[in-house]
């Protein structure tokens, strides 16, 4: 039971500087966000198959995910 | 010298003699380009003590060496003045096309001086320039003003334009270009006004040098690749800034009713999802850039075409204000930016007059009428109107929210929100110490694009009061507003995550000039500090107290949302300002040491 973590920009460092990685299904995007060490406070949108949902949105197994952080700012 | 257009355009408008002059190689050793340029001219040229709406102000105008070349976003155009909003420095950023004509035209400045007898227009063609009558444009809306330009001209004539509020000296006038691009805050385009210049049209067909032209292509394809391949470039192209405003609302940073809190319960009304939905049009872009943030939105409730409106303006122009509906606050943004002010401003100066009406401080016989309670919407446009044409009330808010407080009074002053007399741009400070920290010490007032700092908060601990945070707001100061030295835009590094150092070999290969990062910082830190002394020079009595936030930061906590009952001790404010000051260098009132200003290359110069 997997899918992936696409995180965006600056996030990458969270993972090593790789572009994805896999991740449990059966999780919340802010759970599984907590356990990666990134703080979903940070994170401005979240994308999965291409639609937008909420941190609270459970990740379904095959599901892309990606997240958009506001580091570097406006 | 390769990489700039190599001369300085001088406008004598007094006289009406013109002049170019060599760009000079120690000041493109010293400060690169750029606002760097609109430092240095400032402080030299300009005479201490100088009106801001005096002839002897001076509006300089610059591009930088990365300008108008294939590099993303190179579209970065600096305006530098003493600023009418605050009495000091002043330097506002624009995008667009202007910056790269002004290279095409050969030139890397261009200095407007003195004051014209009589409306003009600055006209040049590459070699060509001339003061041009503008009577029948005196008047006029920018966007009707650019139009007949570009009918007049031709496509190809780029087009800096001031309103309504730069003619009538609204003291946060701002520069339009490109029907939607300004150079916005601390009243660069009230300078223009005041010099009866109402608009800078220029073309140019010359070539810009570069020194090593396979190096630049490799360099700038390399730059242009990582914004492709970026992750997030679908999104942030989807969205622009907009994308900010729901998560500001979420972590309670999103101004509300004249930041009394950051949280806003219509806030889904004006969030980037809902304006893409209901008012987006298309995308656009500046020069050169490959994630356009700009959106063209049409409003059907009010017959309007907009570029914008972008997060800045929703903060300031929507839920600071309480008003929900997205499709208003694109109105305001038109009505600001056809009238030429300053969206940031003016929303906060709004803000402010309805919290004073709405505590009873001022009451319909002040206001000429208007119902300034939060969410009117109608008596906003109203007021935008009035305070472009300085009618009414309109002319106490157009001399900005802290002359405004001062003379209306009345415990009125706290809940000013600037600092040395800006308005604060729009994430609300709460409890995001690292950010309130930004906003205090930036260096033209409470303005965010220096020092973003505010995720830096969420992730170490917003009421967090340690040295790492201040040297995190120090380092984003020295290194985000070198993009406007540069004359490129910051948001491919900023939204799309691109790695700095691509920069660094396009640099080199463009000017020929070895330069790492840390020189650049370097560049940076001398320009935040010779700025400061600029301030200091030019403001009896400079100094700490210049740098204190509004109290509402410290001493009135949020009643609603995220941040509800959450505050920045005023202890810890002072702490915050001790820290850095000692991380700059500067002495306990918050002036540059001599060792700072030996160490940055500063001592010759301010003598």
């Amino acid at each position: 039971m997997s899918a992936t973590l696409r995180p965006s920009g600056a996030l990458r460092s969270y993972i090593g500087g790789k572009d994805e990685i896999a991740v449990e299904a059966g999780h919340t995007v802010r759970e599984t966000l907590s356990a990666l060490n990134i703080p979903p406070e940070v994170i401005a949108l979240v994308v999965v198959n291409e639609q937008q949902q909420s941190k609270d949105y459970v990740i379904q197994e095959g599901d892309v995910v990606r997240v958009l952080a506001v580091i570097g700012g406006g | 010298m390769n990489g700039y257009g190599g001369q300085i355009l001088r406008v004598n408008l007094t006289t009406g003699k013109i002049t170019k002059e060599a760009t000079p190689p120690d000041v493109v050793r010293d400060f690169i380009g750029g606002r760097g340029f609109g430092a240095y001219f400032l402080f030299k040229e300009i005479p201490r003590g100088a009106d801001p709406l005096g002839a002897a102000n001076k509006l300089i105008i610059s591009s930088g060496p990365l300008s108008g070349l294939m590099i993303p976003g190179a579209g970065k155009c600096d305006f530098t003045t003493k600023s009418p909003l605050t009495g000091g420095y002043a330097s506002a950023s624009m995008g667009g096309h202007f910056t790269a004509e002004i290279k095409y035209a050969g030139l890397d400045s261009i200095i407007l001086e003195g004051i014209s007898p009589k409306p003009v227009y600055l006209f040049i063609d590459d070699d060509k320039v001339e003061l041009r009558d503008a009577a029948d444009l005196w008047g006029k809306g920018t966007i009707a003003v650019e139009k007949h330009f570009k009918e007049k001209l031709g496509e190809e004539f780029q087009v800096a334009v001031i309103g309504p509020g730069g003619e009538n000296g609204v003291s946060y006038a701002c520069i339009n270009h490109d029907f939607g691009r300004q150079a916005g805050r601390g009243g660069v385009g009230t300078v223009m006004g005041v010099k009866k210049v109402k608009a800078i049209v220029i073309h140019g067909t010359k070539s810009i040098s570069v020194a090593d032209v396979a190096a630049y292509r490799k360099a700038g394809m390399a730059l242009y690749k990582a914004c492709k391949d970026a992750e997030g470039l679908k999104d942030w192209t989807r969205y622009g800034t907009t994308i900010v405003t729901s998560w500001c609302d979420e972590v309670g940073a999103l101004p509300t009713r004249n930041f009394s809190a950051g949280s806003f319960e219509g806030g889904k009304g004006l969030y980037g999802q809902t304006m893409r939905e209901k008012i987006v049009i298309t995308d656009k872009g500046c020069f050169g850039c490959p994630s356009p943030c700009g959106k063209y939105s049409r409003s059907k409730k009010y017959n309007i075409n907009v570029e914008g409106p972008e997060y800045e303006t929703i903060g300031l122009m929507g839920s600071n204000l309480g008003i929900d509906d997205i499709e208003a606050v694109a109105q305001a943004n038109l009505l600001c930016d056809d009238l030429g002010i300053d969206t940031i401003s003016a929303g906060n100066a709004i803000g402010w007059a309805m919290e004073c009406y709405e505590k009873g401080i001022l009451t319909k016989k002040d206001t000429d009428g208007l119902e300034l309670k939060f969410g009117n919407i109608e008596a906003t446009f109203e007021l935008i109107e009035k305070i472009a044409r300085r009618e009414g009330f309109g002319a106490l808010l157009a001399d900005g929210v802290k002359r405004a407080s001062q003379k209306v009074g009345q415990g009125s002053e706290k809940f000013a929100i600037h600092v040395k007399g800006m308005e604060q741009s729009a994430y609300a400070t709460h409890n995001a110490t690292a950010m309130l920290l930004a906003y205090m010490t930036c260096d033209v007032g409470a303005h965010h694009n220096r020092s973003w700092a505010i995720t830096y908060d969420l992730q170490v601990g917003r009421d967090k009061v340690v040295p790492e945070k201040v040297a995190r707001v120090i380092w984003l100061q020295n290194f985000r507003p070198m993009f406007d030295v540069l004359g490129a835009c910051r948001l491919q590094w900023v939204e799309l995550g691109i790695d700095r150092d691509l920069y660094c070999p396009a640099l080199e290969a463009i000017t020929g000039v070895h330069r790492t990062w840390e020189d650049l910082e370097k560049v940076g830190a001398r320009i935040w500090n010779l700025t400061r002394l600029y301030w200091a020079r030019e403001n009896e009595g400079f100094g700490r107290q210049w740098d204190m936030p509004s109290p509402r930061f410290y001493e009135e906590a949020p009643k609603t949302g995220a941040t509800k009952g959450q505050i920045t001790r005023f202890e810890d404010v002072n702490t915050l300002l001790d820290m850095y000051y000692e991380q700059r260098g500067w002495t306990t009132d918050g002036l540059p040491a001599p060792a700072t200003l030996e160490q940055l290359g500063l001592a010759e110069l301010i003598t």
